[in-house]
């Protein structure tokens, strides 16, 4: 009975791993094919994936496609930092509702980097100093949510409660600090109120793309104490994992994850919602499929939504891009609509 | 397997939860440790399973003294089954149990080693989950929990048994079934276990060793038959309490309070 059980959990796992990865590819070769000059998917796929089985295409397509790929890949590792940070903190507050955004780790980052940029408007130039700056930001506003929900009495609904405060007001302050920034140095940072991948330059990709793998990896190796410690501080405390140290690990990690795609993107809200909810749904709560899984999600669903801020800004011209976030907003607010209607029916 | 409990004293905080508590439990052997609420009987529990530290005193694990193994030796040879177990992050049985071969396991390795399959799929057919594996964990009733709890510490395979309140939840037949099974693995395996339940027919039927506990302090440790007396168990429950014998056993059966609540 287990053994089967268990073959068709890898076999599932599996299948839905290799369709995302499709997936992924398939809405990563769409988002380097639209812009203002349209180019042909099929080519685009060629030029990227198949060069070094050496395809070669017109040069035009491939200038094109070279131009575009760094904000692809901006989002897509943008998507994937934040949706494994909304899977650790679900996991260490045991609260299926955690989400950087919701729990106002990105709102205090944003006001952290803005207050930088106010005092050294180079300050944005280096990448480096403005992760660790942001970082600091996540991890105050991570500890003043869980201050405030224990204060609270410590419920999943006071957590929710808590992180709608604190992200409340410091968007408010992040949104006064970037209007002052803007009107001192004529820099639109505004974006980074809503988030956009499209001002991601491709020097600071770097900056990026390999904190962020290198973290996911570091995930996946804390596989075991996280599913332990699912099932209670003094259970995964019997298996031997300590529950303090997995914990802040995994919190430490997370806010390192949302303080990346802040300095970058800025904020784009929900994703840490909801692509831990799809991968747990498909491949079930083990975190050594869920936490590949959850990353691959969130990269698909940060893709579509950056093809989605494309094709409107095609559509209506004039008015410049949709900022990323509110098109993420609006697939993921009626997706905590119904994670919470769901818990309190249960209830 | 042999624990021996020296002069073991806990504190939560400024309140005393255990005072001087001394007992040993050998290989092979149940011992039950009964009580009112909030006599320490979990506390003592706990404390030899690690999870909460003595502020005086030691358990010893065949000589060798709590404090001294890593907390994945500790992993290995101790299971203790706790009816508290989070779960608003939805998850399956099969995925719970499987986290319990996890101190057997190296910490990094990715696959599942089959043997670790064929455990879990052991002790769930002896009890009686194997039907339960693919369902929640928060979709199961408080019976079906409590028995996925137990075959949980059993797929451990500890040489150390810590049950608190085993047969809560469990319906006649679970609680003999359930006790029977803890019995025959215990004389198998040569595990030392110890059992905190309210049900003093379940001790009296299943007991090798009684320990009565009262204000955090052990009152009484010996055989069931020196323990479980009359005017004993009257002081520790406040309770009038009357012995019966029942196919050639003693049975200790409650029959009214001492002192008519004033509700």
């Amino acid at each position: 009975m287990a053994t089967p059980l268990y073959e068709r959990k890898v076999k599932y796992f599996l299948i839905f791993f290799t369709s995302f990865v499709a997936l992924t590819i398939f809405a990563f070769t769409l988002s380097l094919s639209i812009g203002p000059s349209m180019l042909d998917p099929v080519k685009v796929f060629k030029v990227v994936f198949l060069k070094p089985f050496g395809y070669a295409e017109e040069k035009m397509v491939e200038v094109i496609a070279e131009l575009r790929v760094v904000r692809a890949l901006a989002s897509l590792f943008c998507g994937a930092s934040l949706a494994l940070a909304g899977l650790l903190m679900q996991t260490t507050t045991r609260n299926p509702l955690a989400d950087p955004y919701i729990f106002g780790l990105s709102s205090t980052a944003l006001t952290l980097v803005a207050l930088g940029i106010l005092l050294a408007p180079d300050f944005m130039v280096h990448k480096a100093w403005v992760i660790a700056v942001s970082f600091l930001g996540a991890m105050s506003g991570y500890a003043l949510t869980l201050l405030l929900s224990k204060l609270g009495g410590g419920g999943s609904m006071a957590m929710v409660l808590a992180g709608i405060a604190v992200a409340s007001l410091f968007s408010g302050v992040s949104h006064v600090l970037l209007y002052l920034v803007q009107q001192m140095t004529k820099t639109p940072y505004v974006y980074l109120l809503m988030g956009s991948a499209s001002t991601v330059l491709e020097r600071d990709l770097q900056f990026l793309a390999f904190p962020s793998a290198t973290l996911a990896a570091l995930t996946l190796a804390l596989f075991k104490p996280l599913n332990a410690y699912l099932y209670g501080d003094e259970y995964a405390k019997q298996l031997g994992f300590s529950p303090a140290l997995t914990r802040n690990a995994a919190s430490l990690i997370a806010a390192l994850l949302t303080a990346i795609t802040i300095a970058f993107v800025g904020i784009v809200g929900f994703v840490g919602l909801i692509a831990p909810h799809v991968a747990r749904f498909l491949a079930g709560s083990d975190h050594r499929f869920s936490i590949p899984l959850t990353a691959l999600v969130g990269a698909f669903v940060t893709l579509v939504a950056d093809i989605f801020v494309k094709l409107t800004s095609m559509l209506a011209r004039g008015v410049g891009e949709l900022p990323l976030g509110v098109v993420t907003s609006i697939i993921g607010a009626p997706f905590l609509a119904y994670v919470v209607v769901k818990r309190v029916k249960r209830k | 397997m042999r624990i021996v409990v020296e002069k073991l004293e806990v504190w939560y905080n400024s309140t005393p939860a255990l005072r001087n508590a001394s007992f040993e439990v050998g290989g092979g052997e149940m011992a039950f440790v009964i009580g009112p609420n909030g006599s320490g009987k979990s506390t003592l529990l706990k404390t030899i399973a690690s999870i909460v530290k003595p502020r005086a005193g030691a358990v010893y694990i065949d000589g060798k003294a709590l404090s001294r193994f890593s907390p994945r030796e500790l992993g290995k040879l101790i299971a203790h089954a706790d009816p508290h177990v989070s779960t608003s992050i939805p998850s399956t049985v099969f995925e719970f149990l499987l986290t319990a071969r996890y101190p057997h396991q190296s910490a990094l390795s990715f696959s599942i080693p089959r043997q670790d399959l064929e455990v879990v799929d052991e002790v769930s057919r002896q009890l009686n989950v194997s039907h339960l594996l693919n369902r929640r964990l928060d979709q199961l009733s408080s019976g079906e929990l409590q028995r996925v709890l137990l075959a949980r510490a059993f797929v451990q395979r500890p040489k150390v048994l810590l049950l608190d309140e085993p047969s809560a939840f469990l319906d006649l037949r679970y609680r003999l079934e359930v006790l029977d099974y803890v019995r025959r693995s215990v004389e198998e395996s040569g595990i030392a276990c110890l059992v905190a339940i309210h049900d003093l027919y379940l001790a009296s039927l299943y007991a090798d060793k009684v320990i009565v506990m009262n204000g955090g302090e052990i009152v009484a440790a010996g055989a069931k038959e020196e323990v479980l007396k009359e005017d004993l168990l009257e002081e520790v429950y406040q309770v009038r309490v009357s012995l019966l014998d029942v196919n050639g056993r003693k049975v200790a059966v409650p029959l009214e309070p001492m002192e008519r609540a004033k509700l």
